[in-house]
């Protein structure tokens, strides 16, 4: 083979590869994109969402927040979230709600006095038993959704979602637990609101 | 059924008509009091003064609302005091939230209080937190002739850089005033202790004991009471307990003498 040949082989070999590795990638576009505010993972924080099992009723979003020093900050979190929807209610034909969907997630915060482990050379072990900056949370949504495809008779975004989300985390339930008589567990939800576009 | 999920789901979203959050680890949100030890020294100073200078240290209150609340209780039956004491340690986590709750609980004291910066409430944001709820992190007042010389004794919260606590604000707290009879101390971690900085401990200890109108230094953290003479000191370094344990000091000078004793409630 001369190598002008092996060359041009060489990159067909390559893009039929690739095309085959971008499919199995497929997997990788996300279902909906999601603005939130507030909920405990940043002032305002933005990311993208999967549809999760056959029934599309789970949800795996990857967030994206931002507390500003104005607000309480400055820091960044990363959020991965799991929701499910067991309820669906059919208002009509294009208004969905989901009235009750349990989940959870898990907030890393990136700032400077916030810790992953602890400093082993500062502390004998297990002076502190907890991480800082990773918060374990779980959470309750509720959710409004419009099918744009039938309201509007548009196709792009399929639907529109609203939701609104209490949560609380594992330092609130720490407290919260020792303390039944004196907390009452409203105390320890805290909430935020949101937009999801679904492709 | 339908019916009955959404009712629920409206019923759910309206009593979990909860505060927004941005961060638990945010360091204030709208509602957060601020400036409490100055705001509360204000109240103090409006007190008649008599005779007796007459307080309660309370420490270590973190993940203890339950006892804490009963604590407030019995502070509120006891007569003449004058000011409260929290030896540090608020917090658990150090979080925003956590000194929301204990605020609010000590909000319900009959007389003012006073907090004091404990390792714990110097974690993640706790810092920043603290000092914009509460005042400096080394700070004095003077009531009645008693000159109160609150500060930051974590030393190991700072990696024992020699600075903490800071020994020449204290012997600059120290000097001689018209209107000090007497001095008290009041921090969380107890010199010649684990978690004070080691190279400081005799420095330390001296400058108290240099002032022969310094009486006693309280402090939390050892989740005991105790009391401790290191380094044949002559002030007394007076540890109280925990509140979750449910005891506290009450302390009270009169005639140029300082009596202490444990309470449990």
């Amino acid at each position: 083979m001369s190598p002008i040949k092996s060359i041009a082989f060489l990159i067909l070999l390559l893009t039929v590869q690739t095309k085959v590795f971008a499919q199995k990638l497929n997997f990788l576009i996300p279902n909906g994109a999601i603005v939130q505010h507030a909920g405990s993972i940043g002032y305002l924080s933005g990311g993208v969402s999967y549809d999760l099992f056959k029934n599309k009723r789970g949800s795996f979003d990857v967030m994206y927040g931002f507390v500003p020093e104005s607000k309480g900050g400055s820091f960044s979190t990363l959020t991965t979230k799991l929701a499910y929807r067991p309820f669906e209610i059919k208002v009509n034909d294009w208004m969905v709600i989901y009235p009750i969907n349990p989940g959870g997630f898990f907030s890393y915060t990136i700032q400077k006095d916030l810790d992953l482990t602890w400093d082993k050379g500062q502390y004998p072990k297990g002076y502190y038993y907890w991480s800082e900056a990773l918060r374990a949370h779980v959470s309750l949504g509720t959710e409004l959704t419009f099918n744009i495809t039938k309201l509007l008779k548009s196709g792009k975004p399929q639907a529109l979602t609203l939701f609104y989300e209490v949560n609380t985390n594992d330092m609130y339930l720490v407290n919260f637990f020792q303390n039944l008589q004196a907390l009452p567990v409203t105390e320890i939800f805290k909430a935020g609101v949101g937009i999801k576009a679904s492709f | 059924m339908k019916r009955l999920l959404l009712l629920v789901s409206i019923v759910l979203i309206l009593t979990g008509c909860t505060d927004f959050e941005y961060s638990p680890h945010q360091a204030f949100d709208p509602d957060s009091p601020t400036d409490l030890n100055a705001k509360n020294l204000e109240k103090l100073l409006k007190i008649t003064n008599d005779d007796t200078v007459r307080f309660i240290v309370s420490g270590d209150s973190q993940r203890s609302y339950n006892e804490v609340e009963l604590f407030i209780k019995k502070a509120n039956t006891i007569p003449g005091i004058d000011m409260v004491f929290i030896a540090g340690d608020l917090t658990e986590f150090g979080i925003l939230q956590e000194m929301e709750w204990v605020v609010d609980q000590f909000s319900k004291l009959s007389v003012p209080f006073f907090a004091v910066i404990g390792n714990h409430d110097l974690l993640a944001k706790g810092s920043v937190a603290f000092q914009r709820m509460f005042g400096n992190l080394n700070y004095s007042f003077t009531y009645d002739g008693v000159k109160f010389i609150c500060h930051d004794t974590n030393g190991r919260e700072y990696k024992f850089n020699g600075k903490v606590p800071d020994i020449n604000w204290v012997q600059g707290q120290m000097s001689a005033s018209a209107d000090v009879m007497h001095y008290i101390g009041v921090s969380h971690m107890r010199p010649f202790s684990d978690d004070f900085d080691s190279k400081l401990d005799t420095a330390y200890t001296n400058i108290l004991n240099s002032n022969p109108a310094f009486l006693a230094s309280f402090h939390g953290h050892d989740h005991s009471f105790g009391e401790y003479f290191p380094n044949n000191s002559r002030v007394p370094f007076v540890v109280t307990t925990t509140l979750g344990k449910k005891g506290f000091l009450l302390v009270e000078i009169v005639d140029d003498q300082i009596k202490y004793e444990r309470v449990t409630y």
